[in-house]
């Protein structure tokens, strides 16, 4: 008897959703109009009021964390806006479920860091298509349903830090031992090639090459096993900052870290950041990857405000970073 | 009654209730130093939840305590061991994986200068009170490793460290072997020399009327009569209980036995894996007929319930040896699956462990070996599932609120019933009980005795364990008696009596003590027990003994 | 029912009450959770944002891989078991499903039975190692947890698999696709209705059958189903297998949804699967418990999702809210009248 009560329960509440689903408010399904790049029809110029969403992959990591920050930062100089923030735990579906929260909230802008690039993609389009100015950080969507793109060039950071090893750390050749970010994945592969192009036709040999996951322990353990098998290894390249010092900790207790030296990438202005290892000392050089956080906002002010167009891609530069600047360049970001 | 200095704890007007339900109404109960007072009564009429109240374990009830004169209110059972009463649980409340030492001292051990514990001290104190029990049993020894009659006097060893002058004993000797009841008693009576008074609930009537000095008869939560121990008589402390005079409780009759349905030769069973406290088959040979009950008794630990296991598939995996020809084909025990499709059928000693699921309803547990060969392409059919439920409640006599109520609500003797009921439902040609009327009352024990007779008269075979002298003898055709996991004796029940049965047991070679006071016991059981067609030849050979 | 007498039925009348309402509690649960969508739902011109039927379409298709593996973990839940595999289960399928149909050119139906098979397959070895040879089944998953991640990354080769499609050679079919649209004039989405029918079907499964029966009493009391000739090994390694299959199953829906299967995929998604269960009521003992509370608690935490998201609530909070909520339900566990 009680069975068959709890079933007219659920088929009620069954029907309840149906109903609500089919008396509930239809959204602009209108859909379909290709933002052909003229002035976006979300701009009511500087009177306006806009809602910007941004949906980050994971703010477990500084870099992402920072990204935030700055996009907060840059929005509270803007009127206008108000930002809302989603966090994807790293969870592609988490994402895609965070986007369209978004869209049933009707932001005006969205701003997207996204997990990974082919789950995201359709996601992306919606919001696309319906009309929201769509802002890519970071790593790219698939196709080209999105407003821009704004990044920096993993193969050009990894350029220069090779150019810097082979012009400025080793003049006359010498040997290299590389931590690499996480296997399979994008960076990682775009930072080695990129390195590589860098030292080539010089004397600037890698001899080693270990997988550090981006994990601070990882290179750590990795870069202690790198150095018993190659005691001759003169500079520790790594893929990001945290592994760099990771390794600067596994010289350390082999007690050479006088002897060696250590470059990492992200630069993050936190206190915790390659910066300040390289101000310290620990670390002769970081290459600033950009969080583009403070050019995503400019960029919604322009579409939003200005009601003009922005261009589809847009690269930012990095910048090489040794005991001289490090100091003006936290500072800088900072203030 | 009355105000001797002698008094030690009082009870007026102890009312208790649970939901709608009344456990106790105006319960009056006096205890004295130095006697033994019986509680008696069916399952669920009070005597559970009185003893509760007594211990602090229930606290919300009306009407007052008194503890040598002085009124009290206990918030937690500590208060009540704080003036010196102490329960012994039915279930023991002992943590396996602690040695007898830890057990004991559990929550208050005895601590160095260093507030370490010191276990030199607390192994010394419990050799101590294991010795005035009379088990010689090693302090540091796990109490998981340990029979369940062991673990019954450390429970009781705890308690008299506890130095309590008010012991509530709970069946204390339901898992007890006959000489480790011998044992308790020897430890009852210098409680009492002592002063102590001791509460004693038991089933069993050859125990109150040895060692009770009085007894209180609850029914319905409410006191019915009084008796002194001297008058108390199985009949009448029955009619007190059920509230009706009982007819009488074994069968008399035996219907003429027909084909052989089990013949097992020579039976041993090697584990694959030694587990300590079982005493595997090691050469039993034995067969039951249709219509015939055949009982299996011996002492703890000869080997009853391995047996039965082994034949209905249950036991541990192992090889087998000899031969087990059942309905007259060889029977390979793997499964209790098979073994029930094959028309072999078990109930189980514990029915709270091994039975019944107790928060699953009545109907559940009832139809559950059935419930596949009633259903079609997989479905259970309600309507034939509800019939069957019913025909079991009726045949059985379940007394119940409604098939939908968790099995656990029951009586103790109407779970067992929905045990044997849902055996019966496989229609089996042999059935095999281990202790089916354990923590059963007088009423219901009557009951399954009537039930087990009339599946004999319907050409089942029954083959039961037991470790109640008294219900081997009375209810059984034959007694296969166990020692050491072989069968040693074959009884024949219309010529041999509880005593005959014992000796069997003990082996011809036990110690004569041993022999005499498990006489001595049976000297003294009340008459009212006996069935009529048996003859306890030994009865009058032995002397008198004990209190 | 017919055998109650006329005292004892007001009584249990009374305790009726009390226990349909512990029954049901996932569903009033969710009526509550509904109601309180409504009340605090933001609103946006006026229009109540959670009622818009493209929200609601978000919530049950967000609800539904979790809601599919829950259906199969109260199986496992219910035997008194545990399956902490099935998020990692979830990975593979959709990394097989991806290689399968891009690497391999296999068909739709080729390869979503191949993925089923493999993940009956890999509950079966749980079941196996679970039930016969009595490996506790926490263990027994968290090895196979570790395992199911470990054949993903293989089989991917560490990174996602993108899912194109087309006929060419390296693109999935087009139909896969489907599963991420709606039916149904557009109001019900794919998986939704797959969550639906596998939710029906293991609800009148669980109601009707004699195998149901046998899940119910090993959760009760093992020894007790084991002596009353219940096949205890067999409906414990079946009960595995349900649950791997539903959680390859939900694996099928994942990749179809965003076109990729990745080895990372479903991470953490058993927790949220167990939640939902025993949101739903099921006891983690064993023995009690119904799909139809599963469904309800895997809604509940989707439409909880989904309020906190709409609300732009700090991400960290929505988790604070999201564990009170399941400390809440668990509490109410133990409010349950005892028998």
């Amino acid at each position: 008897m009680a069975r068959r009560r709890a079933v007219a329960t659920v088929l009620t509440m069954a029907a309840a959703l149906t109903l609500s689903v089919a008396c509930g408010t239809t959204s602009e399904n209108s859909g379909q109009n290709q933002q052909a790049g003229g002035p976006s029809e979300k701009c009511e110029g500087p009177d306006g009021e806009y809602t910007i969403g941004m949906s980050q992959a994971n703010r477990a990591e500084p870099y992402r964390e920072r990204m935030d920050d700055d996009i907060r930062a840059a929005a509270e100089d803007v009127p206008q806006f108000t930002v809302e923030f989603a966090d994807a735990q790293q969870d592609n579906a988490k994402q895609v479920s965070d986007v369209e929260n978004f869209l049933t909230r009707q932001i005006d802008v969205l701003i997207i860091s996204p997990n990974e690039a082919t789950p995201l993609t359709s996601v992306v389009a919606k919001a696309y298509n319906r009309g929201i100015p769509v802002i890519v950080l970071d790593r790219k969507v698939d196709g080209d349903a999105y407003t821009t793109w704004i990044g920096a060039d993993n193969v050009e950071i990894g350029r220069t830090a090779g150019e810097y090893v082979a012009k400025t750390l080793l003049p006359n050749g010498g040997k290299v031992g590389e931590l690499r970010g996480l296997a399979g994945s994008t960076p990682a592969k775009e930072r080695g090639d990129g390195f590589r192009q860098g030292i080539e036709g010089s004397g600037v040999e890698i001899v080693a090459s270990a997988d550090g996951d981006w994990l601070r322990d990882k290179g750590q353990s990795q870069a202690d096993a790198m150095f018993k098998a190659n005691p001759d290894i003169q500079v520790v390249y790594s893929h990001n900052d945290p592994m760099a010092e990771g390794a600067y900790l596994a010289a350390k207790a082999a007690g050479k870290e006088k002897s060696m030296k250590f470059i990492g990438i992200d630069g993050l202005p936190i206190p915790s950041g390659g910066l300040k290892a390289v101000e310290q000392g620990r670390l002769s050089a970081t290459l600033i990857y950009p969080t583009a956080g403070k050019e995503a906002v400019e960029a919604a002010e322009k579409i939003l405000i200005d009601c003009a167009e922005v261009p589809k891609e847009q690269t930012l530069d990095t910048q090489l970073i040794t005991a001289d600047n490090a100091a003006t360049v936290y500072n800088e970001a900072n203030s | 009654m009355d105000d001797g200095v002698s008094t030690l704890v009082e009870m007026i007007g102890i009312s208790k209730s649970y939901g709608g339900v009344r456990a106790c109404r105006e319960v009056d109960l006096t205890l004295r130093a130095g006697e033994v007072h019986a509680l008696l009564g069916e399952n669920g009429a009070g005597k559970s939840t009185l003893m509760k109240v007594l211990s602090g374990d229930v606290t919300d009830h009306t009407g007052e305590i008194r503890v040598g004169g002085r009124p009290v209110r206990f918030a937690a059972p500590v208060d009540a061991q704080r003036v010196g009463i102490a329960m012994i649980h039915q279930e023991l409340d002992l943590v396996p994986g602690l040695s007898v030492a830890e057990n004991i001292f559990l929550g208050r051990e005895p601590r160095t200068r260093l507030r370490t514990v010191d276990r030199r001290a607390m192994n010394t104190i419990t050799r101590g009170l294991l010795d005035r029990c009379g088990v010689r049993l090693d302090p540091r020894r796990p109490v998981g490793e340990l029979r369940t009659g062991e673990q019954q006097l450390v429970t009781i060893a705890k308690a008299l460290s506890l130095d309590a002058k008010v012991l509530i004993m709970d069946e204390p000797t339901s898992a007890l072997s006959p000489v480790e009841v011998e044992q308790m008693f020897t430890v009852i009576t210098e409680l009492r020399r002592e002063g102590a008074g001791i509460v004693y609930i038991s089933h069993r009537m050859d125990e109150i009327g040895r060692i009770a000095d009085r007894a209180t008869v609850l029914r319905n939560g409410a006191v019915v009569e009084q008796f002194d121990a001297r008058d108390l008589t199985a009949e009448k402390a029955a009619e007190a209980m059920v509230g009706r005079p009982v007819q009488a409780m074994f069968r008399t009759r035996t219907v003429e036995p027909g084909e052989e349905v089990l013949r097992v030769t020579d039976l041993v069973v090697t584990p694959r894996r030694e587990r300590s406290g079982r005493r595997e088959p090691d050469g039993i040979s034995l067969n039951v007929r249709r219509g015939e009950i055949v009982g299996v008794g011996g002492l703890l630990g000869s080997g009853r319930t391995e047996l039965l296991e082994t034949l209905f598939g249950a036991g541990p995996p192992g090889t087998t040896r000899g031969e087990i020809l059942f309905r007259g084909e060889p029977h390979r025990p793997r499964h209790p699956r098979r073994s029930l499709a094959a028309g072999m059928a078990f109930v189980p000693e514990d029915r709270r462990i091994a039975g019944l699921a107790l928060d699953h309803s009545v109907l559940a547990n009832t139809v559950l070996s059935i419930v596949d060969r009633i259903a079609t392409a997989g479905v259970v059919p309600r309507a034939r599932e509800a019939g069957k439920v019913r025909e079991v409640v009726a045949d059985l006599r379940v007394k119940l609120g409604s098939v939908t109520d968790p099995v656990g609500t029951l009586s103790g003797g109407n779970q067992q019933k929905v045990v044997f009921g849902r055996m019966l439902l496989t229609e089996p040609a042999l059935l095999l009980l281990d202790e089916p009327t354990r923590g059963v009352d007088v009423g219901a024990k009557a009951e399954i005795y009537a039930l087990l007779g009339r599946a004999a008269e319907q050409g089942i075979g029954v083959l039961l364990a037991s470790s109640e002298l008294a219900e081997l003898v009375g209810v059984c055709d034959r007694v296969i008696v166990l020692s050491g996991g072989r069968s040693v004796r074959e009884l024949d029940t219309r010529h041999a009596g509880e005593a005959d049965l014992l000796a069997a047991s003990m082996g011809e070679g036990g110690t004569a003590m041993a022999v005499e006071t498990g006489a001595g016991a049976k000297e003294r059981a009340p008459s009212g027990l006996r069935g009529a067609r048996r003859r306890a030849s030994a009865e009058h050979a032995t002397r008198e003994d004990g209190a | 029912m017919s055998l109650s007498t006329q005292d004892t039925e007001t009584k249990a009348g009374r305790r009726d009450v009390v226990a349909s309402l512990f029954r049901f509690q996932s569903l009033f649960g969710l009526v509550a959770v509904f109601l309180v969508a409504v009340i605090f739902s933001p609103r946006h011109d006026g229009e109540l944002l959670f009622l818009n039927s493209d929200n609601l379409f978000n919530v049950v298709r967000a609800v539904s891989e979790i809601g599919i593996m829950a259906v199969g973990m109260t199986f496992v839940i219910l035997v008194g078991g545990i399956d902490l595999s099935v998020g990692a289960v979830l990975g593979l399928a959709a990394v097989g499903s991806a290689v399968l149909m891009v690497e391999s050119d296999f068909g739709v139906a080729a390869a979503v039975v191949i993925v089923l098979v493999i993940g009956v397959v890999f509950g079966f070895l749980q079941g196996v190692a679970s039930a016969v040879f009595g490996i506790q089944a926490f263990i027994v998953t968290l090895a196979g947890m570790q395992v199911a991640r470990g054949l993903a990354r293989m089989w991917s080769g560490g990174q996602g698999v993108p899912i194109a499609y087309g006929d060419g050679p390296g693109q999935a079919p087009v139909t896969f696709s489907l599963l991420g649209e709606r039916t149904f004039n557009g109001l019900v989405p794919i998986p939704a209705l797959i969550f639906a029918v596998v939710a029906v079907v293991a609800i009148v499964f669980l109601r009707t059958s004699a195998f149901s029966r046998h899940v119910y009493a090993i959760g009760g009391n093992e020894k007790a189903a084991r002596l009353s000739g219940v096949p205890v090994t067999r409906v414990k390694v079946i009960v595995f297998c349900i649950a791997g299959g539903l959680a390859a199953l939900a694996g099928i829906v994942h990749a179809g949804q965003l076109n990729q299967g990745s080895p990372n995929d479903g991470f953490g998604y058993e927790l949220d699967a167990i939640a939902a269960v025993v949101i739903g009521g099921t006891s983690l003992m064993g023995g009690h418990g119904t799909v139809t509370g599963t469904v309800a608690g895997a809604l509940l935490l989707g439409v909880l999702n989904n309020l906190l998201g709409l609300h732009g609530v700090d991400p960290n909070v929505q988790l604070l809210v999201k564990g009170l909520v399941i400390v809440v339900a668990a509490g109410l566990q133990r409010l349950r009248p005892t028998t």
